[in-house]
């Protein structure tokens, strides 16, 4: 048993790829080089290399293409029956910046002049300062393919400056792509204090606006020639404009329904600032206005659920003149809530029709149901061109990063999505997402358990021999669980650490197990499986690393 | 203020996408009760573009323009209600601070709001939509078309009407502010030192401003004064821009008021509710103040027991402006009937009581070379009863915007809504906004 654990511990470590790793082990370190062979790469939108070869090193596409020599230290991975795509990019959401606490907001003596970071006012924080790689929403973007997100704090109107971020990294520093790159700003009143009202909101986007344009004029005044003059005020809430009126970044609105876009975009007619919304709900109703301005979207992916009551038509003219009738006005109204659906699943298509860019935004809405949402854009309208346009490119676009992301073409950030059919495609799973590089590995989910099922009782306590899977090999150690369903201890042999390790946290929730181990170098190793009977499965995440398919099986 | 740059300035502003659609229409063979101009028997409407070009007797309808057979009803200019909270997105108060003048319906103006259908039920034209009572300075309001069908914003807006601004006095400001959040004001002095104090702050503003355009001849590097939103718009009160309408109900606040105006040099004054304006009507007429009253309902709070429902007429009889609104998505409806009611106690004119909802109103939001009265020139704005409007047995049949039929009783569907949940339960279809009753003080946390 120890043999065959330090075997697989040595390959395991070897798919890994530990920067930094020589200098703490014997063991010699390993290439950055991946080739993905025998795929079918599809670079950009409309293009298809139908057998392909893509190489990566330190982070970056080195070669696409039908003919391409790999490199001799690149780890070879077949990807047949495997299609490549660009990583996808998400214009708008708060992956991998947890949320605050929430407290109860304290009244200050004054709700008609309260403290800046009481009425959300905060402008001048920075998001960079809060992210965490290590925060759960990133692995749940990254698993739908999402390798770059543009992220923004966490807050009310005006929650701080937004960053573009790659969904995987060691550390925060590491993640960002580009700082400082919108002034982020919604329609969340201060409860109960100014501004409380959308009305007021939009009176103290003037204000600091205007405040913020005569301190900036007298800045540069001061800054040609101080000479005579008084220090001009300074305070980072109106110094946070400064930029947007300089049109240096944009003003980054998230905007619920109609009516929020249209008084963002009314503030914008006035004050004329580079404008970028996201969200954008009912935008059939927005689009003149959007066309009229050319204002870049990042559309919601948060979509109103499909429902199978309604198969009738609609009659507008409808009039109901006695209670007898009252089914039929009901399935009327059925009839028209449909249609109302149907609006929302359009108008992905309307904005491609009306050749606005955009991309999307996967804030409000699961990561489980982001696929399925794209799905419904696309039955309903949008080309599946374009909707792998709104993936990558045009948000690269929009948020000034053509150079670097949207296509899988030499020179650009190795973010890259492994699909084992097209994308669109209900069957279609993401089996692996590179991101800078970095490989992530999702298993095979085709038949996910029922919720009845899922959440039986289960038994933990035992021996159990798992395998944890990678791209090219699995391999094997033994977990051992000791104690009773609310007090569980145990040790594990593993892959990592070929010693008997003591686990620092076993709970068991319904059939949901939850590991934790500490593993010399790779710091807490997270497990989290589902017991069905005398077998397991689920995954296992290394931080910073990676996260990895994991099955078992009990022993005795 | 330079009017002819802030002509332009809003030129500019009005997105070239947008369009306000005008008809035409032929109404034939009604009893055209003018307002301004007595009533005319069998006589036809022409409408053009959304403007009225002809009344008369015999008219042709030109090729393509829809003729409205209107022989045996009654046609009234649409009808105007100074006082509503319907069609707001949000909190109608911005109850934070005691002042806020800064804030605007203008900016959430809600077009799908099915409430601008059933007061076109009515055969209400245009409503005034104002900020709530809970400030003694409140926001500016915005005076809009039941233009119903249109979704976008700037579609329903009446367009070229005055820019107008709430303030209140009385129980709501003193609840709210002093026994809310213990901050001025507490009593009804405190109300007028607020507004008197709001006033000299702006008048500082405004000497702080000059004085920088002055120094700045001299000197090209002048340091500007602090700009404050709050401040440019009381400025723009003081020079008339605004025009002001008061929530109030006592007599004293209504003279203390007019007083605190004398002081400052402000004319555009119009008291809205006003319970107790019959006492003081001769001063109102003094000073030029409008009145906009309830017909008959009162005694919702211990402040507004004192009413009579001569109210309209006591005011109509001394000379003042008076009209009748709703401030309610209910009473808006029916806007007609409260007329007659002032008409039945007051012994007013059928002329008089017709002019409480739609020629005094529109003086009283400065839309009076627009609508109110049918008259060649003026906006088609139109609403069409199958009986006399002030009869108790009268039904509204259509109401015309611009030229354009909005209401149609015989072709009135059930479901108007413009938009739909699509998450709702069905049963949510039947709308119960609240907006039936008053919104002055929504979002407080006091009875009403």
């Amino acid at each position: 048993m120890p043999t065959r654990s330090l075997a697989g511990a040595v390959l395991l470590l070897a798919l890994l790829a530990v920067p930094g790793w020589a200098q703490t082990s014997d063991v010699p370190t390993v290439t950055r080089t991946v080739a993905l062979e025998n795929a079918r790469i599809v670079p950009a939108p409309g293009q298809v290399i139908e057998n392909g070869t893509l190489v990566m090193r330190d982070g970056l596409i080195v070669a696409v293409g039908p003919n391409v020599t790999v490199p001799t230290d690149a780890e070879r991975i077949d990807a047949s029956g495997m299609t490549l795509y660009a990583g996808f990019i998400d214009g708008l959401s708060h992956a991998g910046v947890p949320e605050p606490k929430s407290s109860r907001p304290q009244k200050p003596r004054y709700p008609g002049d309260p403290p800046n970071d009481r009425a959300g006012i905060q402008p001048e924080r920075d998001v960079r300062t809060m992210l965490d790689p290590d925060d759960g929403s990133i692995e749940a973007l990254r698993k739908q393919g999402f390798t770059v997100a543009q992220v923004v704090p966490h807050g009310r109107m005006f929650p701080g400056a937004a960053a573009v971020v790659l969904l995987g990294g060691e550390t925060a520093a590491d993640m960002v792509l580009k700082g400082d790159a919108g002034l982020f700003v919604q329609f969340a009143s201060a409860q109960g204090v100014y501004p409380n009202t959308p009305m007021g909101m939009m009176a103290k986007f003037r204000q600091l606006y205007g405040e913020a344009e005569r301190r900036r004029r007298m800045r540069n005044r001061y800054t040609e020639n101080p000479d005579g003059l008084s220090r001009p005020p300074y305070d980072p809430v109106h110094a946070a404009f400064f930029p947007v009126q300089t049109r240096q970044r944009p003003v980054l609105y998230y905007t619920e329904d109609a009516l929020e876009t249209y008084q963002a975009m009314r503030l914008q007619s006035e004050l004329n600032f580079p404008l970028v919304l996201a969200g954008v709900n009912q935008a059939y109703d927005s689009m003149t206005r959007l066309q009229a301005t050319e204002t870049p979207v990042f559309l919601t992916l948060d979509l109103p659920e499909a429902s199978d009551d309604s198969t009738g038509t609609y009659d507008p003219a409808r009039r109901t003149r006695t209670h007898a009738d009252r089914e039929e006005e009901k399935a009327n109204l059925e009839a028209r809530q449909q249609a109302s659906r149907e609006r929302y699943y359009g108008q992905a298509a309307q904005l491609h029709e009306a050749g606005i860019a955009f991309g999307f935004t996967t804030k409000e809405t699961k990561p489980g149901d982001l696929h399925a949402h794209l799905r419904r854009y696309i039955e309903h309208g949008l080309p599946e061109n374009a909707a792998l346009a709104a993936l990558t490119i045009r948000p690269a676009e929009i948020l000034g990063l053509s150079r670097t992301l949207g296509t899988l073409a030499v020179g650009k950030i190795a973010n890259v999505v492994v699909a084992d059919g097209p994308l669109f495609d209900e069957d279609t799973q993401i089996r692996h997402v590179f991101v800078d590089g970095r490989q992530y590995d999702y298993s095979d989910s085709s038949s996910p358990k029922s919720a009845d099922e899922a959440d039986e009782p289960a038994q933990a306590v035992g021996t159990w021999a798992f395998t944890v899977a990678s791209l090219q090999a699995d391999v094997s150690g033994t977990l051992t669980l000791t104690g009773t369903p609310d007090a569980l201890s145990g040790t594990i042999t593993n892959p990592l650490d070929p010693e008997v390790t003591d686990l620092k946290e076993a709970t068991l929730n319904g059939n949901r197990l939850t590991l934790k181990f500490d593993a010399k170098d790779y710091g807490t190793v997270t497990v989290k499986v589902q017991i069905s009977g005398d077998r397991f499965e689920g995954t296992y995440e290394v931080p910073g690393r990676g996260t990895f398919p994991i099955s078992g099986t009990r022993d005795d | 203020m330079n009017r002819f740059f802030l002509f332009f300035a809003c030129l500019l502003l009005a997105p070239a996408a947008l369009a306000q659609p005008m008809g035409d229409l032929l109404v034939r063979g009604a009893t055209v009760l003018t307002v301004t101009n007595g009533t005319l028997d069998n006589t036809d409407i022409l409408v053009r573009d959304g403007k009225i070009t002809r009344i008369g007797q015999g008219l042709s309808a030109p090729t393509g323009v829809r003729v409205l057979d209107a022989s045996g009803m009654y046609v009234m200019p649409g009808i105007i209600d100074a006082h509503s909270h319907i069609a707001v997105d949000g909190p109608v108060n911005e109850l934070t601070t005691p002042i806020s003048a800064e804030v605007r319906i203008e900016d959430v103006v809600d077009p799908y709001d099915l409430g601008l259908y059933r007061a076109l039920a009515g055969g209400v034209t245009t409503s005034h939509l104002m900020h709530g009572s809970g400030n003694p300075i409140g926001g500016q309001n915005e005076t809009v078309k039941h233009r119903y069908g249109l979704t976008d914003p700037d579609a329903i807006r009446f367009a070229g009407a005055p820019r107008t601004i709430k303030f209140a006095l009385g129980e709501n400001p003193t609840r709210v502010h002093g026994e809310g959040n213990n901050v001025p004001p507490s009593s009804r002095m405190g109300v007028e030192a607020v507004i008197r104090n709001a006033f000299h702050e702006a008048q500082q503003y405004r000497a702080a401003k000059q004085q920088y355009e002055q120094d700045r001849q001299r000197n090209r590097r002048a340091t500007p004064p602090p700009y404050d939103l709050r401040m440019e718009t009381l400025v723009d009160v003081l020079e008339g821009e605004i025009l002001v309408h008061c929530h109030s109900y006592r007599a004293d606040e209504i003279l203390m008021l007019m007083e605190v105006f004398r002081d400052f040099g402000i004319e555009h004054l119009t008291f809205q509710h006003v319970n107790e304006g019959f006492k003081v009507a001769p001063e109102l007429a003094a000073f030029g103040a409008g009145a906009s009253v309830f017909s008959d309902w009162w005694a919702y709070k211990f402040e507004v027991y004192y009413s009579t429902a001569y109210n309209a007429a006591i005011l109509t009889r001394n000379g003042v402006v008076a009209s009748i609104n709703s401030d309610s998505g209910e009473l808006n409806r029916h806007l007609y009937h409260e007329a007659a009611k002032s008409q039945k106690y007051g012994d007013l004119s059928d002329d008089e009581a017709l002019a409480l909802i739609t020629i005094n109103p529109a003086k009283q939001l400065g839309i009076d070379a627009r609508v109110g009265s049918i008259e060649v020139g003026k906006d088609a704005d139109l609403a069409i009863f199958n009986a006399h409007p002030l009869s108790i047995y009268t039904i509204p049949q259509y109401t015309v915007v611009d030229g354009i039929v909005r209401f149609d009783r015989a072709s009135d569907p059930d479901d108007m809504r413009l938009q739909i949940d699509p998450d709702a339960d069905i049963e949510t279809a039947v709308i119960w906004t609240g907006e039936d009753h008053h919104r002055c003080l929504e979002g407080a946390f006091v009875f009403e």
